[in-house]
């Protein structure tokens, strides 16, 4: 931290993280943007409703189409609110601070909606709650269900705590935010004034989260993986599908949270907080994390291409070298291998590089969902016989590809929304990190 | 040939025979179209065929008369109507015997009598149809073979006889007839020895393997019957059970508890895992939440 950092002042730090928090012409005409395109995949969603499955591209052969991989996306790109609060706040990190926020929001953005993303591939939505009144407890689509909500109310949790002392300080301050949200900050920042009782609480709570949400999110993304690997099909047959599904997730999480950070730094005028310290430290995190993906990768191909069983051997050959082979490499190289070489590089990870970095990263995080959950499907063990030439390969349609970019709009629109009525970076551990004097609660 | 060709060689193969299939149009042989029923359409037939098509043809062709058949490609269509009414008996059983992509081949799933049923309901609804004579089939005029099956105590054996009834209705041994012995299993049967063929007094021996697990006062289900691929007689198997098994007082699969059995029978320490987690968990959650409520009263301003 540099000597200005220090200079800032309590005043001055609360106009600089809440000024965003009004009504603006950018917001609504964003706002308007996502909603109607959220319509428009709603109405494609009421024709899969309406005419069934059928209106999707899966069939016979891949019955887990886009919906599958979106949600396994969904799941892996929120497991981000534990790396950073969790593991990287537990073991004392201290410049995460700024970026604590951001990753909660994205938490639990993607965690609300992996739930719907799973109700869009039911043929009888209706019938969810047979889920838990039939429910068998020895299957992992049961204790998928368990640890989601689990790691989402955590996740909820550990969002909401660290607000509540923004909250009192800023309906309290003379900081102009619109009075209905006046209201909620004032309900929901429970009097808070400071008290040590009230700062024992809440630092309690919020470090047994923290420890609670290390097993969840494990849990949320190794049960993930094994919807696939308790089954002997060739590309998920694999005992190592947890950790290689939990470093793939830290990989897409961290992008996302790289790329949010350069987003409300930018709109949001948070130079001063989100610096070039944070971008190259994430940059680093992010080219962890994607070592350690890769070398589950290498793991995940090598060892059965070695051997080489029959199936294995039909899945290997589509994935490296036949239909899937451009996409696989696109995917490896590009989102893997590039960004990891370019990320050893101090010049990279500056805000504009490592954004760039970032986006490719996020796209090929999606399609290696992608690879993992589709092409295998295309060769069963069994052939089926007597089917359309069109059951044999997957192609999805358009009306399931907008069912598929629903998920997205909504995590942004709840992304927004919450970046947008409450401070970005925690304001009170703000002030009291940068030794600001006279914080006042009252 | 190396493994890419095959791939290859694979794929062309589907996408060729996928596209013949597809583009087929269904045209049913001359010789087929002027077979008529073998039997009069009775109102008990109809009622009889009635419970035959919604078994096997509503799912798709929805009730007839009422168009509400399955969105398929191509359209299923109600049978009702025009464009099936107006085909020949023999065209609608050469229809329903065959099958075509994506309708089933119903040719070893609904017998004879049943299909032949079923057009006298689809018929019922078409007011203006009139039955052409019925024709029976042509007399039989092949073999026709019944087998019995006993178990020799002595020999440790499974008998099996095969008579033959000759024009003049009497019974003689048949010799010369290739028997097959199966046992029946969890899955479908298991075939017991190799095929015997019978001697002159109408006899083939099977030695039953000492093995073999039954049920637990050690029964096991047999079947005897007559290897006829081509169908040129008329055979009668011969079943039996008898205690010549193993006894065997094994739980069913869903009877003990498993990962595989059903919910009421899951392991008890997977339960007790998931349940002790929960509580866990959420006991912790709750309690998390409930000393969040205590910070209102905590302050220092009342
Ligand atoms: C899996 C769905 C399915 C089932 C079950 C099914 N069908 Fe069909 N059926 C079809 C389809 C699809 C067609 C149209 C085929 C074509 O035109 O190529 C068809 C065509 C027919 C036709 C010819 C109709 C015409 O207008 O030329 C007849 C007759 C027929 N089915 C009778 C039956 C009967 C009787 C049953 C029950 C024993 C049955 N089907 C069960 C799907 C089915």
């Amino acid at each position: 931290m540099t000597m200005d950092d220090n200079k800032l002042t309590f005043e001055k730090i609360t106009a600089d993280l809440t000024h965003h928090i009004r009504i603006n012409k950018g917001f609504v005409i964003w706002m308007g943007f996502l909603t109607v395109s959220l319509l428009a995949c709603l109405f494609a969603y009421s024709l899969q409703l309406r005419t069934g499955l059928g209106v999707a591209g899966i069939r016979d052969y891949v019955t887990w189409g886009l919906y599958l991989s979106n949600f396994v996306f969904f799941v892996a790109a929120s497991l981000i609110g534990m790396l950073v609060s969790a593991v990287l706040g537990l073991i004392g990190m201290k410049w995460i601070t700024p970026i604590t926020r951001i990753a909660e929001t994205i938490a639990v953005a993607f965690a609300a909606v992996a739930g719907l993303v799973i109700v869009s591939d039911m043929g009888r939505p209706e019938r969810l709650a047979y889920v838990f009144i039939y429910g068998r407890p020895q299957s992992p689509i049961l204790w998928d269900v368990t640890v989601i909500v689990t790691y989402f109310v955590l996740s909820l949790m550990l969002l909401y705590l660290p607000l509540i002392a923004d909250m009192a300080i800023i309906h309290n301050s003379k900081v102009a935010i619109p009075s209905w949200l006046r209201s909620i900050y004032k309900r929901f920042s429970l009097n808070f004034t400071d008290s040590p009782e009230q700062n024992r609480i809440i630092n309690r709570s919020i470090r047994v989260l923290l420890i609670l949400l290390v097993p969840a999110a494990l849990s949320i993304h190794t049960v993930t993986s094994w919807l696939f690997a308790v089954t002997s099909r060739a590309g998920w047959d694999s005992s190592i599908f947890g950790p290689y599904f939990v470093s793939g997730a830290f990989v897409a999480g961290s992008a996302a949270v790289i790329i949010a950070m350069f987003f409300f730094r930018k709109n949001y005028k948070l130079e001063n907080y989100l610096t070039d310290l944070h971008f190259n430290n994430m940059g680093k995190v992010l080219a962890t994390v994607s070592l350690v993906y890769l070398y589950f990768n290498i793991n995940e191909y090598l060892v059965p291409g070695y051997k080489l069983k029959r199936a294995d051997a039909v899945h290997l050959q589509e994935l490296l070298a036949g239909r899937d082979a451009l996409l696989f490499w696109m995917v490896q190289i590009g989102g893997l291998v590039i960004p990891i070489l370019f990320l050893l590089f101090r010049r990279f990870r500056k805000p504009v590089p490592v954004l760039v970095i970032s986006i490719a990263v996020l796209i090929a995080a999606w399609f290696k969902r992608y690879l993992i959950v589709i092409p295998t499907q295309e060769h069963p063990f069994l052939p089926i016989q007597h089917v359309p030439q069109n059951f044999v390969h997957y192609s999805p349609t358009l009306i399931e590809s907008m069912i598929t970019i629903a998920p997205f709009i909504l995590v942004l629109i709840i992304i927004t929304l919450i970046s947008k009525f409450f401070p970005v970076i925690p304001l009170h551990e703000t002030a009291v990190e940068k030794g600001a004097e006279h914080i006042r609660f009252e | 040939m190396g493994f890419k060709k095959q791939v290859f060689l694979l794929l062309l193969l589907s996408v060729v025979t996928g596209t013949r299939v597809s583009a087929q149009t269904w045209v049913v042989p001359d010789d087929q179209k002027a077979v008529v029923a073998p039997m009069k359409f009775t109102p008990d037939m109809q009622k009889q065929g009635e419970q035959v098509y919604l078994k096997n043809c509503q799912s798709c062709h929805g009730l007839p008369g009422k168009d509400n058949w399955a969105k398929l490609t191509p359209p299923p269509g109600d049978l009702a109507k025009e464009k099936a009414q107006k085909q020949t008996d023999g065209e609608i059983f050469y229809r329903i015997t065959t099958g075509k992509i994506p309708m089933p081949e119903f040719r070893n799933i609904i017998p004879e009598d049943d299909r032949w049923a079923v057009i006298a309901f689809l018929r019922s609804f078409n007011p203006k149809y009139v039955q052409p004579a019925p024709k029976a089939l042509a007399a039989f005029t092949g073999r026709s073979v019944t087998l019995e099956m006993q178990y020799s105590d002595p020999m440790k054996k499974i008998v099996v006889t095969a008579h033959e009834k000759l024009k003049d209705n009497s019974n003689v041994p048949a010799a010369g007839i290739e028997v097959l012995l199966s046992v029946k299993r969890y899955f479908g049967s298991l075939q017991v020895g190799e095929m015997r063929t019978t001697n002159a007094r109408g006899e083939a021996t099977f030695e039953f393997p000492a093995d073999l697990p039954g049920n637990n006062t050690g029964n096991v289900d047999l079947t005897a019957r007559v290897n006829d691929p081509k169908s040129q007689m008329k055979t009668t198997p011969a079943t039996g059970t008898f205690a010549i098994g193993v006894p065997t007082d094994r739980p069913g699969l869903t009877e003990t508890r498993a990962w595989w059995s059903t919910r009421g029978n899951a392991p008890i320490w997977l339960l007790l895992t998931y349940t002790l987690s929960v509580i866990i968990v959420w006991g912790i959650i709750i309690y998390i939440v409930s000393s969040i409520l205590k910070i209102k009263k905590l302050s220092t301003h009342g």
